[in-house]
C-alpha cells in the first residue's frame, strides 16, 4: 500500500478525484455511466496516441508531428473506402493496411532520428510542415463523410460488445498491449533503460538506435491504428479535424507523469492524464462555466496540476535521499 | 571565420536597404500618378499588356477548407468564361498576419484587382491603402472589410437577414415557440459568425420570448469532432433542450452527428449553416433540419466578375442581372452587392446540388 | 577553409536570395524588397525570443500568446485615449508579467519549461478571451501605425531597424556579459552551473524576462502594422519560431545558439515564403518546402561534421 502511495501516478489521481467531486456536485449528470463512456469514447484517439509518446518521451525525445500522421493515415483510409469491398474483410484489410501506413512513416521520423542523428523534435517539426503541407494539397482540406463509407465499417464503428463501445477495447488492447511490450520484452525493457541513463545503458550492450528507430516507428503505428478510431469515432475524414492535437497528446503524457527528461513514465500513468484533460474539457459545459473563462480555468488548472505534482515528487526524493544519509 | 559571416550579413543587408532607397522613389512617384488614374491606365500597364487580360487577385481567409474550395472553383470558372487570369491565393491558417502578407506578396505581383474576405477587417486596413496607393483596384467578398477603403463589397446575403432567418428555421423546426436552445459557434473571435449570432439572438428576443439561450454561445474551434463532443455534453447537461443552432459549416455536421447517435431526431432539432454535399447524410434522417447558406460557388464567380467590372471602370447596378449568378441587390451606398437571399437544404433538395 | 555552421547558413541564404531572384518574377522589384523588410522584423522578434530560451535547454510554447497580451495591453490604453508612450510601456509591462510567472514556475518551482508553457499558452490564452471576449481592438492613431509602416529617415522601414536593434544587444547580451555566459553555461549543464557559484534561478528568470521583452516589441510591431488585435495575434508564429531557432544551428538540449544564426534563417524563410508566393505555389507547398529545408539543412549539418572527423583521424593518422 505504501509504494502504490509513493507513486508519482498518485498525485495526478488525487487532482482528478477532486475534480470529479467538485463537478459531480455542480452536476448531477457527470457521475453517470452514459456520461463516463461518453468521455473514454471520446478520447480513445487522444489516448492511443497518448500511449506512442509516452514511450517517445520516457527515450527523452519528443513527436510532434503524430497529428499530421494520423491525418494522414485516415485521409488513405477516406481513399481506400471507394476501393474497397462492402464485407468484413474490409475492416480487417483496413487493420492491416492503416498501421503499415502509419508504420512506415513513423519509421521515416525513427531513421533521421537515429541514422542522421536530427534531433526528434526538429525531424518531427519537418515531417509535421511536410505531411500536413502535402495532405491539405491532395485532398484541398475537403471531407470524406459517411455516405462513402461501406456498410461494414459503419456497422464496425457502432458495434458494442457488453454495453461498451468498440473503441473502448481498442483502447484498452494498445493499452495493453504496449504495457506489455514495455515490460515483459526485451525491447521495451530497453525504452526503459535508455530513458534511464543513456551512457550506462549503451555500455551494456543497449543498441541506442534500433530502440530509438523502434519507439518512432511503433508510434507510427500506433498513429496508423489511431486513424481508424478516429475515423470510426467521426464517421467521417476531416483534413483539418486534428489541427494542434500534438499539444494536447503532449500535454495529457507529461501530466500523467511522464518525465520530458527520459526516464520516467508510464502507461497507467498517461492514461490518468487524458483523462485529467477529458474531465476538465467535458466538466466545462456540465459545470456551466461561462465560455470566456473556460480557458483561463484549463490553463490555471494546468499550471497548478504540474507544480504540485512536481513540488510533491521533490519532497519524496528529498524524503529519500534523507533516509540514506540516516542509513 | 566571424569576418565571413559579418561581410555576409552586411552584404544582405546593403541589398535591401539599397532596395529600400529605390522603392522609396518609386513609390511616391507612382502613387502620385496614380491617384487619380481610372481603371483605363490599369488595361494598359505592362504586365496586364503582355499576358493580354486583367489579373484579378481573389482572397479566402483560408484555402483547404470546403467552403472556400467551393468558392475557388466559381471563381476559377468566371477567370475561363470572362477571361481574366484568377489568382485565388490565401493563408493555410485563419491568420489575420498571414493573410496580410499573402496580400502584400500580391501587390509585389502588381494585380489589377485585390478581392479579400478579411479574417479581421481592421488587419487588412493598412494592406489595403498600400494597394490603392500602388494603383490596384480593391473590394472585399464574404466578409466586410472597412467600407472607406474598398471600391466594392461583395456579399453573400444580408448578415441581419442571414441570422434571423436561422433563427425563424429553427423554432419552425422545433414546431413551438417555447423552450430551450443553444448555440454553437465555430470560434468566439470570427466577425461574421458573432453579427449573425447577434441578429439571431436580437430574433429571438424580440419575436419569440419563449425561446430561453441556455449558455453563451460555446466555441467549436472549426471541427465537427469538436462540434459533436459539445452537443453531447450540452444535451446532457440541459435535458430539457429544445433546438441547436450551429453557426459556421462543421459545426452543424457535429451537432446533428450527436443528436443522431443519441437517438433524439424528434427531441432536439438543429439548424445551421452548412454545405449541402456534407451534411446529406444528416438531413437524410432529420438529425439536422436545415442548413441555411449559399452557393460559395457562385459568390466567387461574382467577386470574380465584378472585379472584372470594376478594372474597366464600371459600377454594378441594383437589379442589375449577372450571367451565372443572376440578380443583384445593391444597397444605397453604391457599392454594397448583394448576391441574393439565403438558400435553404433540406432532405428533400440536398441532392440537387454539388458543392 | 573551415565555414562555421552559421556562415554556411548565411551562404543558403544568400544562395536562396540570388536563386529566387532569378526564377521568381518581382522578387527583385523595389516594392517586394520593401514588403519583405516590413514582413521581417516581428516574425524575427519572435524567433529570437524562442532561441533564447532555446539555448537554456527549454522552450517556451507560451511566447506567441504573451505577444498577443501584451498586444492587448497596448491596444486597450490606445482606444482609451492614452498616448504611444503609456501605451508602449503597458504593452511591455503585461508581457514582463507573463515572462515573470512563466520564469517563476520554471525556476523557483522547478517544473520543466515545456509544461508550465503548455499550461500558460492555455491560461493567456484564456485571459484575452475573457478580456476581448474573442472580438478585435482597433483604431489607433497613425503615428502609432508609423511604428510598423513608415520609414527610418524615410529610407529603410522602422520596424526593421528596431529588429536589428534588438538582435544586436542580444548578440551583446548572450555573448559580452556574465549573465549570458550563464545561460550559455546553464544550458550545457545544469548543476555544474550552480556549483560553480551561479544562481541559477536567477539566471533562468532573467531568460523567461527578456523573451517575454523581445515578445512585446513584437507585439507593438504587429498591432502597429495591422492595425488592431484578436485572440490569435501571430500565433501561426509559434511552430515556425522554433523551426527558425533550430535551423539557425541552436541546439535544441541547451547550451549552443546564435543570434546571427536565427537570423539568416529567419531570413531563409522569408525569402522563401515571399518567393514561392510570387512564383504562384499553393500555400501547403510552403510549408512543404519549409519542412524539407529544415530537415534537409540539419541533415547536411551531421555529414558535414562526420566528414570532418574522418578528415581529422586521417590526418592525425598522417601525423603519426
Amino acid at each position: 500500500m505504501k509504494a502504490l502511495l509513493k507513486q508519482k501516478e498518485i498525485s495526478i489521481l488525487a487532482i482528478i478525484l477532486l475534480i470529479g467531486a467538485v463537478l459531480s456536485f455542480v452536476s448531477p449528470v457527470f457521475l453517470t455511466i452514459g456520461n463516463f463512456l461518453d468521455i473514454i469514447e471520446g478520447n480513445v484517439v487522444i489516448g492511443i496516441l497518448a500511449i506512442g509518446m509516452t514511450l517517445i518521451i520516457i527515450t527523452s525525445d519528443i513527436d510532434v508531428s503524430v497529428a499530421a500522421l494520423t491525418t494522414a493515415v485516415a485521409v488513405s483510409i477516406g481513399y481506400l473506402f471507394t476501393f474497397l469491398p462492402d464485407s468484413w474483410i474490409s475492416v480487417l484489410l483496413l487493420f492491416l493496411i492503416a498501421p503499415v501506413i502509419g508504420l512506415v512513416m513513423g519509421l521515416i521520423n525513427g531513421l533521421l532520428v537515429s541514422i542522421i542523428e536530427i534531433p526528434a523534435i526538429v525531424v518531427t517539426l519537418g515531417t509535421l510542415n511536410i505531411i500536413a503541407g502535402l495532405v491539405l494539397y491532395i485532398t484541398n482540406g475537403n471531407y470524406v463523410n459517411s455516405t462513402n463509407f461501406p456498410q461494414s465499417f459503419m456497422a464496425f464503428a457502432n458495434y458494442e460488445l457488453l454495453g461498451l463501445p468498440i473503441l473502448i477495447y481498442l483502447l484498452a488492447v494498445v493499452a495493453i498491449g504496449t504495457w506489455f511490450i514495455l515490460k515483459h520484452t526485451l525491447i521495451g525493457r530497453s525504452v526503459l533503460a535508455i530513458g534511464g541513463n543513456t551512457q550506462s545503458s549503451v555500455r551494456v550492450g543497449i543498441d541506442y538506435k534500433k530502440v530509438k528507430l523502434f519507439v518512432f516507428a511503433y508510434m507510427g503505428f500506433l498513429a496508423g491504428i489511431a486513424a481508424i478510431a478516429q475515423t470510426a469515432y467521426t464517421k467521417a475524414v476531416d483534413p483539418n479535424g486534428m489541427l494542434g492535437l500534438e499539444l494536447t497528446v503532449i500535454a495529457a503524457v507529461v501530466l500523467g507523469g511522464a518525465n520530458i527528461h527520459g526516464g520516467r513514465g508510464s502507461i497507467h500513468g498517461t492514461l490518468l492524464g487524458v483523462l485529467l484533460l477529458a474531465i476538465m474539457q467535458n466538466g466545462m459545459i456540465l459545470a456551466r462555466i461561462d465560455t470566456y473563462w473556460q480557458n483561463v480555468v484549463t490553463g490555471a488548472i494546468i499550471v497548478i496540476a504540474v507544480s504540485y505534482d512536481h513540488l510533491s515528487y521533490k519532497r519524496s526524493q528529498d524524503k529519500l535521499a534523507k533516509i540514506e544519509v540516516e542509513a | 571565420m566571424k569576418k565571413l559571416t559579418m561581410i555576409l550579413f552586411a552584404a544582405l543587408l546593403l541589398v535591401g536597404i539599397l532596395a529600400g532607397c529605390v522603392a522609396e522613389n518609386s513609390g511616391s512617384s507612382d502613387s502620385g500618378g496614380d491617384a487619380e488614374a481610372g481603371g483605363e491606365s490599369e488595361g494598359e500597364s505592362v504586365q496586364a499588356g503582355g499576358e493580354d487580360g486583367l489579373d484579378i487577385a481573389v482572397v479566402p481567409k483560408l484555402v483547404g477548407i470546403p467552403y472556400f474550395n467551393a468558392s475557388e472553383s466559381g471563381a476559377i470558372e468566371a477567370g475561363e468564361d470572362l477571361e481574366v487570369n484568377v489568382n485565388y491565393t490565401g493563408p493555410t491558417q485563419a491568420d489575420a498576419s498571414a493573410q496580410v502578407k499573402v496580400i502584400e506578396d500580391l501587390i509585389s505581383k502588381n494585380v489589377d484587382v485585390i478581392a479579400v474576405a478579411p479574417n479581421d477587417p481592421a488587419s487588412v486596413e493598412p494592406v489595403l491603402k498600400k494597394a490603392k496607393e500602388q494603383g490596384i483596384h480593391v473590394m472585399d467578398w464574404d466578409t466586410p472589410a472597412d467600407k472607406e477603403l474598398v471600391d466594392l463589397s461583395v456579399k453573400q446575403v444580408d448578415d441581419e437577414e442571414f441570422g434571423r432567418h436561422m433563427a425563424k428555421k429553427l423554432v419552425e423546426a422545433m414546431g413551438t415557440e417555447e423552450g430551450e436552445i443553444a448555440i454553437l459557434t465555430g470560434g468566439l473571435s470570427a466577425a461574421n459568425l458573432n453579427l449573425w449570432i447577434e441578429a439571431a439572438q436580437k430574433e429571438f428576443d424580440e419575436n419569440y420570448p419563449g425561446i430561453e439561450i441556455v449558455s453563451e454561445k460555446i466555441p467549436t474551434e472549426e471541427k465537427q469532432q469538436v462540434a459533436y463532443q459539445k452537443t453531447l455534453d450540452l444535451l446532457k447537461s440541459y435535458p430539457d433542450l429544445k433546438g441547436v443552432l450551429a453557426v459556421s459549416t462543421p459545426a452543424p455536421l457535429g451537432a446533428a452527428q450527436a443528436v443522431q447517435e443519441e437517438g433524439l431526431q424528434d427531441e432536439v432539432s438543429v439548424v445551421g449553416s452548412a454545405l449541402p454535399t456534407d451534411s446529406a447524410p444528416f438531413l437524410e434522417d432529420g438529425s439536422l433540419d436545415t442548413a441555411v447558406l449559399w452557393d460559395p460557388g457562385k459568390l466567387g464567380y461574382l467577386t470574380v466578375a465584378l472585379g472584372k467590372m470594376l478594372a474597366e471602370g464600371e459600377m454594378p447596378e441594383d437589379g442589375q442581372e449577372i450571367e451565372g449568378v443572376g440578380e443583384i441587390t445593391v444597397k444605397e451606398d453604391g457599392k454594397t452587392v448583394i448576391m441574393g437571399p439565403p438558400a435553404d437544404f433540406t432532405k428533400e433538395n440536398a441532392a440537387d446540388f454539388d458543392f | 577553409m573551415k565555414l562555421s555552421k552559421e556562415s554556411v547558413l548565411g551562404l543558403i541564404a544568400l544562395a536562396t536570395f540570388l536563386l529566387l531572384a532569378v526564377i521568381a518574377p518581382g522578387f527583385l522589384s523595389s516594392n517586394n524588397i520593401n514588403s519583405m523588410m516590413f514582413q521581417l522584423p516581428e516574425f524575427g522578434l519572435i524567433a529570437l525570443a524562442m532561441m533564447v530560451v532555446i539555448v537554456t535547454g527549454g522552450i517556451d510554447l507560451s511566447i506567441t500568446y504573451i505577444a498577443a497580451l501584451s498586444g492587448v495591453g497596448a491596444a486597450l490604453m490606445l482606444t482609451n485615449g492614452y498616448g504611444i508612450l503609456p501605451a508602449i510601456i503597458v504593452a511591455i509591462l503585461f508581457a514582463l508579467a507573463c515572462g515573470a510567472f512563466n520564469g517563476f514556475v520554471v525556476s523557483k518551482i522547478g517544473v520543466s519549461p515545456i509544461l508550465v508553457t503548455l499550461g500558460t499558452m492555455v491560461l493567456f490564452e484564456g485571459i484575452i478571451l475573457a478580456i476581448t471576449k474573442g472580438s478585435s481592438i482597433s483604431g489607433f492613431s497613425e503615428g502609432y501605425s508609423l511604428i510598423g509602416n513608415g520609414y527610418y529617415l524615410g529610407l529603410v522601414p522602422l520596424s526593421i531597424v528596431i529588429f536589428a536593434v534588438f538582435a544586436i544587444i542580444t548578440a551583446i547580451l548572450l555573448s559580452k556579459t556574465s549573465w549570458g555566459r550563464s545561460v550559455y553555461m546553464y544550458g550545457s549543464n545544469e548543476t555544474a552551473t550552480l556549483f560553480s557559484g551561479v544562481k541559477n534561478s536567477r539566471v533562468l528568470m532573467k531568460v523567461y524576462l527578456y523573451a517575454s521583452l523581445l515578445a512585446a516589441i513584437s507585439a507593438i510591431i504587429m498591432t502597429s502594422r495591422y492595425n488592431s488585435v484578436k485572440v490569435d495575434l501571430g500565433s501561426s508564429y509559434l511552430l515556425q519560431s522554433v523551426a527558425a531557432a533550430v535551423l539557425g544551428g541552436t541546439n535544441i538540449h541547451g547550451g549552443y545558439g546564435k543570434v546571427i544564426g536565427t537570423v539568416y534563417a529567419v531570413m531563409i524563410f522569408q525569402f522563401i515564403r515571399n518567393g514561392l508566393n510570387l512564383l504562384g505555389f499553393h500555400s501547403s507547398l510552403v510549408d512543404v518546402v519549409i519542412g524539407a529545408i529544415l530537415i534537409l539543412v540539419l541533415a547536411m549539418n551531421f555529414f558535414s561534421d562526420k566528414f570532418k572527423k574522418i578528415a581529422e583521424t586521417k590526418n592525425a593518422g598522417k601525423a603519426a
